[in-house]
Protein backbone atom coordinates (compact mmCIF):
# COMPACT_ATOMS: atom_id res chain seq x y z
CA UNK A 1 0.00 0.00 0.00
CA UNK A 2 1.10 3.54 -0.69
CA UNK A 3 2.67 5.49 2.08
CA UNK A 4 2.56 9.26 2.03
CA UNK A 5 5.11 11.29 3.91
CA UNK A 6 3.74 13.91 6.24
CA UNK A 7 3.66 17.42 4.84
CA UNK A 8 3.19 20.81 6.48
CA UNK A 9 -0.59 20.92 6.21
CA UNK A 10 -3.36 21.55 8.71
CA UNK A 11 -5.56 18.48 9.11
CA UNK A 12 -9.18 19.56 9.51
CA UNK A 13 -10.79 16.14 9.72
CA UNK A 14 -9.77 12.52 9.30
CA UNK A 15 -6.24 11.17 9.61
CA UNK A 16 -2.84 12.71 8.97
CA UNK A 17 -1.18 12.10 5.61
CA UNK A 18 1.36 9.77 7.19
CA UNK A 19 -1.43 7.66 8.69
CA UNK A 20 -3.51 7.47 5.52
CA UNK A 21 -4.30 3.87 4.51
CA UNK A 22 -5.53 4.14 0.96
CA UNK A 23 -7.34 0.83 0.65
CA UNK A 24 -10.15 1.19 -1.86
CA UNK A 25 -13.75 0.15 -1.30
CA UNK A 26 -16.50 -0.76 -3.75
CA UNK A 27 -18.82 2.12 -4.78
CA UNK A 28 -21.48 2.93 -2.18
CA UNK A 29 -19.74 0.75 0.41
CA UNK A 30 -21.77 0.44 3.62
CA UNK A 31 -19.00 2.18 5.63
CA UNK A 32 -18.97 5.16 3.27
CA UNK A 33 -22.75 5.42 3.21
CA UNK A 34 -22.92 5.10 7.01
CA UNK A 35 -20.48 7.97 7.41
CA UNK A 36 -22.23 10.24 4.90
CA UNK A 37 -25.67 9.60 6.31
CA UNK A 38 -24.42 10.23 9.85
CA UNK A 39 -22.86 13.47 8.56
CA UNK A 40 -26.19 14.39 6.96
CA UNK A 41 -28.08 13.73 10.17
CA UNK A 42 -25.72 15.73 12.38
CA UNK A 43 -25.77 18.68 10.01
CA UNK A 44 -29.56 18.71 9.66
CA UNK A 45 -29.94 18.52 13.45
CA UNK A 46 -27.90 21.68 14.04
CA UNK A 47 -30.04 24.63 15.16
CA UNK A 48 -27.92 27.05 13.10
CA UNK A 49 -28.40 25.12 9.84
CA UNK A 50 -31.30 27.37 8.82
CA UNK A 51 -28.88 30.22 8.21
CA UNK A 52 -27.05 28.08 5.64
CA UNK A 53 -29.34 26.64 2.96
CA UNK A 54 -26.31 25.39 1.01
CA UNK A 55 -25.17 23.26 3.94
CA UNK A 56 -28.73 22.02 4.41
CA UNK A 57 -28.89 21.09 0.72
CA UNK A 58 -25.64 19.14 1.01
CA UNK A 59 -26.87 17.34 4.13
CA UNK A 60 -30.18 16.62 2.44
CA UNK A 61 -28.35 15.24 -0.59
CA UNK A 62 -26.44 12.85 1.72
CA UNK A 63 -29.59 11.49 3.35
CA UNK A 64 -29.97 7.70 3.29
CA UNK A 65 -32.90 7.59 0.85
CA UNK A 66 -31.01 9.63 -1.77
CA UNK A 67 -27.80 7.60 -1.50
CA UNK A 68 -29.82 4.38 -1.80
CA UNK A 69 -31.43 5.72 -4.97
CA UNK A 70 -28.07 6.73 -6.46
CA UNK A 71 -26.65 3.30 -5.61
CA UNK A 72 -29.51 1.63 -7.46
CA UNK A 73 -29.01 3.93 -10.45
CA UNK A 74 -25.34 2.92 -10.67
CA UNK A 75 -26.46 -0.68 -11.07
CA UNK A 76 -24.15 -3.63 -10.62
CA UNK A 77 -23.53 -4.93 -14.16
CA UNK A 78 -19.81 -4.78 -13.47
CA UNK A 79 -17.65 -5.34 -10.44
CA UNK A 80 -16.22 -1.97 -9.47
CA UNK A 81 -13.96 -0.44 -6.85
CA UNK A 82 -12.36 2.91 -6.16
CA UNK A 83 -9.25 3.80 -8.16
CA UNK A 84 -7.20 4.37 -5.00
CA UNK A 85 -6.28 7.84 -3.80
CA UNK A 86 -8.42 10.73 -4.97
CA UNK A 87 -6.94 14.20 -4.59
CA UNK A 88 -9.49 17.01 -4.52
CA UNK A 89 -8.43 20.58 -5.14
CA UNK A 90 -11.65 22.34 -4.19
CA UNK A 91 -12.64 25.86 -5.22
CA UNK A 92 -13.16 28.95 -3.12
CA UNK A 93 -16.21 30.29 -4.98
CA UNK A 94 -18.72 27.71 -3.72
CA UNK A 95 -18.46 27.18 0.07
CA UNK A 96 -19.63 23.55 0.33
CA UNK A 97 -18.19 22.34 -2.98
CA UNK A 98 -15.34 20.53 -1.21
CA UNK A 99 -17.88 18.46 0.72
CA UNK A 100 -19.61 17.28 -2.46
CA UNK A 101 -16.28 16.55 -4.11
CA UNK A 102 -15.25 14.50 -1.06
CA UNK A 103 -18.60 12.67 -1.01
CA UNK A 104 -18.28 11.75 -4.72
CA UNK A 105 -14.78 10.38 -4.14
CA UNK A 106 -15.90 8.44 -1.10
CA UNK A 107 -18.99 7.00 -2.79
CA UNK A 108 -16.84 5.87 -5.70
CA UNK A 109 -14.76 3.91 -3.16
CA UNK A 110 -11.61 6.01 -2.96
CA UNK A 111 -9.36 7.18 -0.19
CA UNK A 112 -9.55 10.96 -0.33
CA UNK A 113 -7.21 13.85 0.24
CA UNK A 114 -9.33 16.98 0.13
CA UNK A 115 -7.72 20.37 0.03
CA UNK A 116 -10.20 22.81 1.53
CA UNK A 117 -9.68 26.44 0.58
CA UNK A 118 -8.47 28.62 3.44
CA UNK A 119 -10.76 31.48 2.52
CA UNK A 120 -14.13 29.82 2.91
CA UNK A 121 -16.95 31.38 4.94
CA UNK A 122 -18.41 30.10 8.22
CA UNK A 123 -20.57 27.34 6.77
CA UNK A 124 -17.48 25.43 5.63
CA UNK A 125 -16.30 25.31 9.24
CA UNK A 126 -19.62 23.82 10.31
CA UNK A 127 -19.38 21.11 7.66
CA UNK A 128 -15.77 20.34 8.62
CA UNK A 129 -16.47 20.35 12.37
CA UNK A 130 -19.19 17.72 12.02
CA UNK A 131 -16.98 15.60 9.76
CA UNK A 132 -14.17 15.83 12.30
CA UNK A 133 -16.50 14.86 15.11
CA UNK A 134 -17.68 11.74 13.26
CA UNK A 135 -14.27 10.72 12.00
CA UNK A 136 -12.98 10.82 15.58
CA UNK A 137 -15.49 8.13 16.55
CA UNK A 138 -14.56 4.45 16.48
CA UNK A 139 -17.70 3.66 14.43
CA UNK A 140 -16.18 5.45 11.45
CA UNK A 141 -12.61 4.24 11.98
CA UNK A 142 -12.31 2.62 8.55
CA UNK A 143 -13.43 5.82 6.82
CA UNK A 144 -11.19 7.97 9.05
CA UNK A 145 -8.17 5.82 8.16
CA UNK A 146 -8.55 6.51 4.44
CA UNK A 147 -9.62 10.15 4.35
CA UNK A 148 -8.17 13.49 5.21
CA UNK A 149 -9.57 16.98 4.86
CA UNK A 150 -6.74 19.43 5.01
CA UNK A 151 -5.79 22.99 4.34
CA UNK A 152 -2.59 24.77 3.39
CA UNK A 153 -1.68 28.10 1.87
CA UNK A 154 -1.08 27.92 -1.86
CA UNK A 155 2.06 25.81 -2.16
CA UNK A 156 3.07 24.08 -5.37
CA UNK A 157 5.50 21.78 -3.63
CA UNK A 158 2.78 20.26 -1.45
CA UNK A 159 0.29 20.04 -4.30
CA UNK A 160 2.92 18.33 -6.47
CA UNK A 161 3.71 15.76 -3.82
CA UNK A 162 0.03 15.03 -3.31
CA UNK A 163 -0.51 14.86 -7.07
CA UNK A 164 2.31 12.32 -7.35
CA UNK A 165 0.42 9.83 -5.15
CA UNK A 166 -3.02 10.43 -6.67
CA UNK A 167 -4.86 7.86 -8.80
CA UNK A 168 -7.53 10.38 -9.62
CA UNK A 169 -7.60 14.15 -9.27
CA UNK A 170 -10.71 16.28 -9.08
CA UNK A 171 -9.58 19.74 -10.01
CA UNK A 172 -11.95 22.63 -9.46
CA UNK A 173 -10.96 26.14 -10.36
CA UNK A 174 -10.48 28.78 -13.00
CA UNK A 175 -8.88 27.93 -16.34
CA UNK A 176 -5.49 29.19 -15.23
CA UNK A 177 -5.54 27.16 -12.01
CA UNK A 178 -6.51 24.04 -13.93
CA UNK A 179 -3.81 24.58 -16.51
CA UNK A 180 -1.27 25.07 -13.73
CA UNK A 181 -2.36 21.93 -11.88
CA UNK A 182 -2.41 19.89 -15.08
CA UNK A 183 1.27 20.59 -15.62
CA UNK A 184 2.21 18.81 -12.39
CA UNK A 185 3.49 15.28 -12.92
CA UNK A 186 1.09 12.50 -12.01
CA UNK A 187 1.30 8.72 -12.19
CA UNK A 188 0.76 7.27 -15.68
CA UNK A 189 -2.63 5.79 -14.66
CA UNK A 190 -3.90 8.89 -12.90
CA UNK A 191 -7.24 10.19 -14.18
CA UNK A 192 -7.81 13.95 -14.07
CA UNK A 193 -11.33 15.29 -13.94
CA UNK A 194 -11.17 19.03 -14.35
CA UNK A 195 -13.96 21.48 -13.60
CA UNK A 196 -12.79 24.65 -15.24
CA UNK A 197 -14.59 27.96 -15.87
CA UNK A 198 -18.01 27.34 -17.31
CA UNK A 199 -20.80 29.58 -18.55
CA UNK A 200 -24.50 29.03 -17.98
CA UNK A 201 -27.72 30.48 -19.33
CA UNK A 202 -31.48 30.38 -18.99
CA UNK A 203 -34.29 29.89 -21.50
CA UNK A 204 -37.70 31.36 -20.68
CA UNK A 205 -40.88 30.90 -22.67
CA UNK A 206 -42.71 34.23 -22.74
CA UNK A 207 -46.17 32.63 -23.18
CA UNK A 208 -45.46 30.31 -20.22
CA UNK A 209 -44.41 33.25 -18.04
CA UNK A 210 -47.55 35.18 -19.09
CA UNK A 211 -49.85 32.24 -18.43
CA UNK A 212 -48.29 31.18 -15.13
CA UNK A 213 -50.62 31.47 -12.16
CA UNK A 214 -49.34 33.72 -9.40
CA UNK A 215 -48.14 30.74 -7.35
CA UNK A 216 -46.17 29.33 -10.30
CA UNK A 217 -44.73 32.77 -11.07
CA UNK A 218 -43.66 33.11 -7.44
CA UNK A 219 -42.01 29.67 -7.59
CA UNK A 220 -40.21 30.69 -10.79
CA UNK A 221 -38.90 33.83 -9.11
CA UNK A 222 -37.73 31.87 -6.05
CA UNK A 223 -36.04 29.30 -8.28
CA UNK A 224 -34.29 31.97 -10.34
CA UNK A 225 -33.26 33.75 -7.14
CA UNK A 226 -31.69 30.55 -5.80
CA UNK A 227 -29.90 29.89 -9.10
CA UNK A 228 -28.40 33.37 -9.20
CA UNK A 229 -28.24 35.14 -5.87
CA UNK A 230 -27.38 32.41 -3.35
CA UNK A 231 -23.81 32.45 -4.64
CA UNK A 232 -23.75 36.00 -6.07
CA UNK A 233 -23.84 34.62 -9.64
CA UNK A 234 -20.32 33.21 -9.05
CA UNK A 235 -21.21 29.54 -9.53
CA UNK A 236 -20.45 28.00 -12.93
CA UNK A 237 -24.06 26.90 -13.23
CA UNK A 238 -25.62 30.29 -12.41
CA UNK A 239 -27.17 31.87 -15.51
CA UNK A 240 -25.80 35.10 -17.01
CA UNK A 241 -27.78 35.17 -20.21
CA UNK A 242 -31.53 34.87 -20.67
CA UNK A 243 -32.90 33.64 -23.98
CA UNK A 244 -36.57 34.48 -24.42
CA UNK A 245 -38.96 32.69 -26.74
CA UNK A 246 -42.14 34.28 -28.08
CA UNK A 247 -43.20 37.23 -30.22
CA UNK A 248 -41.71 40.64 -29.45
CA UNK A 249 -44.98 41.70 -27.77
CA UNK A 250 -45.17 38.52 -25.70
CA UNK A 251 -41.55 38.83 -24.61
CA UNK A 252 -41.94 42.47 -23.62
CA UNK A 253 -45.01 41.66 -21.53
CA UNK A 254 -43.40 38.56 -20.01
CA UNK A 255 -40.28 40.52 -19.11
CA UNK A 256 -42.37 43.04 -17.20
CA UNK A 257 -44.17 40.24 -15.35
CA UNK A 258 -41.04 38.20 -14.61
CA UNK A 259 -38.83 41.07 -13.48
CA UNK A 260 -41.60 42.60 -11.37
CA UNK A 261 -41.90 39.28 -9.57
CA UNK A 262 -38.11 39.22 -9.13
CA UNK A 263 -38.08 42.77 -7.79
CA UNK A 264 -40.84 41.93 -5.31
CA UNK A 265 -38.88 38.90 -4.12
CA UNK A 266 -35.58 40.76 -3.92
CA UNK A 267 -37.23 43.44 -1.78
CA UNK A 268 -38.00 40.80 0.85
CA UNK A 269 -34.33 39.81 0.98
CA UNK A 270 -33.10 43.11 2.39
CA UNK A 271 -30.56 45.53 1.02
CA UNK A 272 -27.63 44.15 -0.95
CA UNK A 273 -24.17 45.60 -0.25
CA UNK A 274 -23.40 48.90 -2.00
CA UNK A 275 -20.22 47.42 -3.44
CA UNK A 276 -22.36 45.00 -5.47
CA UNK A 277 -24.24 47.88 -7.08
CA UNK A 278 -20.95 49.61 -7.88
CA UNK A 279 -19.59 46.40 -9.39
CA UNK A 280 -22.67 46.06 -11.61
CA UNK A 281 -22.62 49.71 -12.64
CA UNK A 282 -18.93 49.50 -13.55
CA UNK A 283 -19.64 46.35 -15.50
CA UNK A 284 -22.50 48.07 -17.30
CA UNK A 285 -20.13 50.85 -18.40
CA UNK A 286 -17.60 48.25 -19.55
CA UNK A 287 -20.35 46.45 -21.44
CA UNK A 288 -21.48 49.68 -23.12
CA UNK A 289 -17.95 50.16 -24.43
CA UNK A 290 -17.18 46.58 -25.36
CA UNK A 291 -20.43 44.92 -26.47
CA UNK A 292 -21.81 46.16 -29.75
CA UNK A 293 -25.52 46.96 -29.69
CA UNK A 294 -25.87 46.63 -25.91
CA UNK A 295 -28.88 48.53 -24.56
CA UNK A 296 -29.35 48.92 -20.81
CA UNK A 297 -32.90 48.28 -19.64
CA UNK A 298 -33.92 50.78 -16.94
CA UNK A 299 -34.68 49.09 -13.64
CA UNK A 300 -36.28 50.36 -10.45
CA UNK A 301 -33.14 49.99 -8.30
CA UNK A 302 -29.67 48.50 -8.20
CA UNK A 303 -30.59 44.93 -7.37
CA UNK A 304 -30.71 43.74 -10.97
CA UNK A 305 -28.93 45.11 -14.05
CA UNK A 306 -30.27 44.10 -17.45
CA UNK A 307 -28.79 44.54 -20.90
CA UNK A 308 -30.84 43.88 -24.03
CA UNK A 309 -29.19 42.59 -27.19
CA UNK A 310 -30.72 42.01 -30.61
CA UNK A 311 -27.84 39.81 -31.60
CA UNK A 312 -25.48 37.92 -29.30
CA UNK A 313 -21.76 38.44 -29.86
CA UNK A 314 -19.79 35.23 -30.06
CA UNK A 315 -17.80 36.07 -26.97
CA UNK A 316 -20.80 36.89 -24.74
CA UNK A 317 -19.45 34.44 -22.12
CA UNK A 318 -16.51 36.78 -21.58
CA UNK A 319 -18.84 39.59 -20.54
CA UNK A 320 -20.42 37.93 -17.55
CA UNK A 321 -21.26 40.09 -14.57
CA UNK A 322 -21.93 39.25 -10.96
CA UNK A 323 -24.50 39.93 -8.21
CA UNK A 324 -27.44 40.01 -10.65
CA UNK A 325 -26.28 41.16 -14.09
CA UNK A 326 -28.06 39.73 -17.13
CA UNK A 327 -28.04 39.87 -20.89
CA UNK A 328 -31.38 39.23 -22.59
CA UNK A 329 -32.25 38.44 -26.17
CA UNK A 330 -34.97 36.73 -28.19
CA UNK A 331 -33.93 33.41 -29.70
CA UNK A 332 -36.98 31.55 -30.95
CA UNK A 333 -35.28 28.82 -32.96
CA UNK A 334 -32.12 28.81 -30.83
CA UNK A 335 -30.18 29.89 -33.91
CA UNK A 336 -28.25 32.44 -31.85
CA UNK A 337 -27.37 29.89 -29.20
CA UNK A 338 -26.28 27.38 -31.83
CA UNK A 339 -24.06 30.01 -33.42
CA UNK A 340 -22.19 30.99 -30.24
CA UNK A 341 -22.20 27.85 -28.07
CA UNK A 342 -18.81 26.32 -27.28
CA UNK A 343 -17.25 23.88 -24.81
CA UNK A 344 -17.44 26.50 -22.07
CA UNK A 345 -21.24 26.31 -21.92
CA UNK A 346 -22.48 24.17 -19.04
CA UNK A 347 -26.01 24.52 -17.65
CA UNK A 348 -29.15 25.58 -19.49
CA UNK A 349 -32.02 26.25 -17.09
CA UNK A 350 -35.49 26.47 -18.60
CA UNK A 351 -39.07 27.41 -17.85
CA UNK A 352 -42.01 26.56 -20.07
CA UNK A 353 -39.85 24.50 -22.43
CA UNK A 354 -39.28 20.76 -22.10
CA UNK A 355 -35.76 20.01 -20.80
CA UNK A 356 -35.62 16.69 -22.65
CA UNK A 357 -36.44 18.35 -25.96
CA UNK A 358 -33.68 20.89 -25.37
CA UNK A 359 -31.19 18.16 -24.42
CA UNK A 360 -32.06 16.35 -27.65
CA UNK A 361 -31.39 19.54 -29.60
CA UNK A 362 -27.90 19.67 -28.04
CA UNK A 363 -27.22 16.14 -29.26
CA UNK A 364 -28.94 16.27 -32.65
CA UNK A 365 -27.21 19.53 -33.61
CA UNK A 366 -23.88 18.25 -32.29
CA UNK A 367 -23.43 21.32 -30.10
CA UNK A 368 -19.94 21.73 -28.65
CA UNK A 369 -21.25 22.62 -25.21
CA UNK A 370 -24.13 22.38 -22.69
CA UNK A 371 -23.88 19.39 -20.36
CA UNK A 372 -27.00 19.96 -18.38
CA UNK A 373 -30.57 21.09 -19.03
CA UNK A 374 -32.63 21.53 -15.85
CA UNK A 375 -35.68 23.52 -14.74
CA UNK A 376 -35.12 27.01 -13.31
CA UNK A 377 -34.31 26.57 -9.60
CA UNK A 378 -32.10 23.53 -10.07
CA UNK A 379 -28.98 25.24 -11.42
CA UNK A 380 -26.97 24.70 -8.25
CA UNK A 381 -28.13 21.12 -7.59
CA UNK A 382 -24.79 19.41 -7.97
CA UNK A 383 -24.82 15.63 -8.25
CA UNK A 384 -22.85 12.55 -9.25
CA UNK A 385 -23.37 13.50 -12.90
CA UNK A 386 -21.63 16.85 -13.26
CA UNK A 387 -20.01 18.80 -16.07
CA UNK A 388 -20.87 15.92 -18.38
CA UNK A 389 -19.00 13.36 -16.29
CA UNK A 390 -20.43 10.37 -14.45
CA UNK A 391 -18.21 10.91 -11.42
CA UNK A 392 -18.79 7.59 -9.69
CA UNK A 393 -17.91 5.63 -12.84
CA UNK A 394 -14.99 7.90 -13.71
CA UNK A 395 -13.53 7.67 -10.21
CA UNK A 396 -13.83 3.89 -9.93
CA UNK A 397 -12.31 1.06 -11.94
CA UNK A 398 -13.90 -2.08 -13.33
CA UNK A 399 -12.62 -5.50 -12.33
CA UNK A 400 -13.59 -7.42 -15.46
CA UNK A 401 -14.22 -11.15 -15.91
CA UNK A 402 -15.07 -13.11 -19.02
CA UNK B 1 -44.45 3.79 19.31
CA UNK B 2 -47.32 3.86 16.85
CA UNK B 3 -46.85 5.39 13.42
CA UNK B 4 -48.88 8.41 14.50
CA UNK B 5 -46.68 8.91 17.56
CA UNK B 6 -43.56 8.66 15.40
CA UNK B 7 -45.07 11.12 12.91
CA UNK B 8 -45.86 13.59 15.68
CA UNK B 9 -42.39 13.15 17.18
CA UNK B 10 -40.78 13.94 13.80
CA UNK B 11 -42.55 17.32 13.79
CA UNK B 12 -42.06 18.19 17.46
CA UNK B 13 -38.35 17.27 17.44
CA UNK B 14 -37.58 18.95 14.11
CA UNK B 15 -39.49 22.18 14.69
CA UNK B 16 -39.50 22.26 18.51
CA UNK B 17 -43.25 22.86 18.61
CA UNK B 18 -45.92 21.57 20.98
CA UNK B 19 -48.00 18.63 19.85
CA UNK B 20 -51.14 20.71 20.34
CA UNK B 21 -50.03 23.08 17.56
CA UNK B 22 -49.66 20.36 14.94
CA UNK B 23 -53.20 19.63 13.75
CA UNK B 24 -53.49 22.82 11.70
CA UNK B 25 -49.79 23.37 11.05
CA UNK B 26 -48.90 24.29 7.48
CA UNK B 27 -45.63 24.86 5.62
CA UNK B 28 -44.23 28.30 6.45
CA UNK B 29 -46.72 28.89 9.29
CA UNK B 30 -43.77 28.96 11.67
CA UNK B 31 -40.20 30.16 11.15
CA UNK B 32 -38.80 26.67 11.75
CA UNK B 33 -40.81 25.14 8.87
CA UNK B 34 -39.11 27.04 6.06
CA UNK B 35 -37.43 25.45 3.06
CA UNK B 36 -34.47 24.29 5.16
CA UNK B 37 -36.73 22.99 7.93
CA UNK B 38 -38.66 21.14 5.25
CA UNK B 39 -35.50 19.30 4.18
CA UNK B 40 -34.83 18.32 7.79
CA UNK B 41 -38.39 17.08 8.24
CA UNK B 42 -38.34 15.03 5.04
CA UNK B 43 -35.01 13.43 6.00
CA UNK B 44 -36.34 12.55 9.45
CA UNK B 45 -39.57 11.07 8.05
CA UNK B 46 -37.72 9.01 5.45
CA UNK B 47 -35.44 7.63 8.12
CA UNK B 48 -38.16 7.07 10.70
CA UNK B 49 -40.33 5.07 8.34
CA UNK B 50 -37.56 3.60 6.17
CA UNK B 51 -39.02 5.05 2.97
CA UNK B 52 -37.81 7.03 -0.07
CA UNK B 53 -40.22 9.77 -0.96
CA UNK B 54 -40.77 10.92 -4.52
CA UNK B 55 -39.82 14.49 -5.29
CA UNK B 56 -43.47 15.32 -6.11
CA UNK B 57 -44.57 14.11 -2.70
CA UNK B 58 -41.84 16.13 -1.01
CA UNK B 59 -43.06 19.25 -2.82
CA UNK B 60 -46.72 18.57 -2.07
CA UNK B 61 -46.06 17.90 1.61
CA UNK B 62 -47.61 21.23 2.61
CA UNK B 63 -49.14 20.57 6.02
CA UNK B 64 -49.25 18.16 8.93
CA UNK B 65 -52.58 16.86 7.65
CA UNK B 66 -51.59 16.53 3.97
CA UNK B 67 -48.45 14.69 5.07
CA UNK B 68 -50.53 11.96 6.65
CA UNK B 69 -52.24 11.30 3.31
CA UNK B 70 -48.92 11.33 1.46
CA UNK B 71 -47.32 8.86 3.86
CA UNK B 72 -50.28 6.52 3.42
CA UNK B 73 -49.04 6.05 -0.17
CA UNK B 74 -45.89 4.52 1.33
CA UNK B 75 -47.96 2.17 3.48
CA UNK B 76 -47.40 4.29 6.55
CA UNK B 77 -50.89 4.26 7.97
CA UNK B 78 -51.98 6.32 10.94
CA UNK B 79 -55.24 5.87 12.70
Amino acid sequence: MKHIADLPVRVIAGCSLADLRPKALPPYAPEAVAFLTAWSKQLLARPDIRAYPDVASFAYWCRPANLARLHRELGCQQLRMGRGVALHIAPANVPVNFAYSFAFGLLAGNANIVRVSESLPAQADIVCAEANDLLSQADHGRIASMNTLLSYPRNDDITQRLSAVADVRLLWGGDQTIEHLRRMPVSPRCVDIAFADRYSLCLLSAPAVLMAESKALQALAVGFYNDVFLLDQNACSSPHLILWQGTVQEVEAAQVRFWNAMQALLHTKGQSPGIHAVDKYTHLCRTAIQVKGAKATPTADNRVFRVALDELPENIAEHRGRFGFFFETIDNDLAQLRRIVNTRYQTLTCFGVDAHVLAEIVVSHGLAGIDRVVPVGKALDIGVIWDGYDLIRNMSRIVATQ
Amino acid sequence: MSNLEKYVAAFTSTFLVEESALANLKYQDIAAWDSVGHMSLMAVLEETFGIEMDIDDIIEFSSFEVGRTILAKYNVTMK
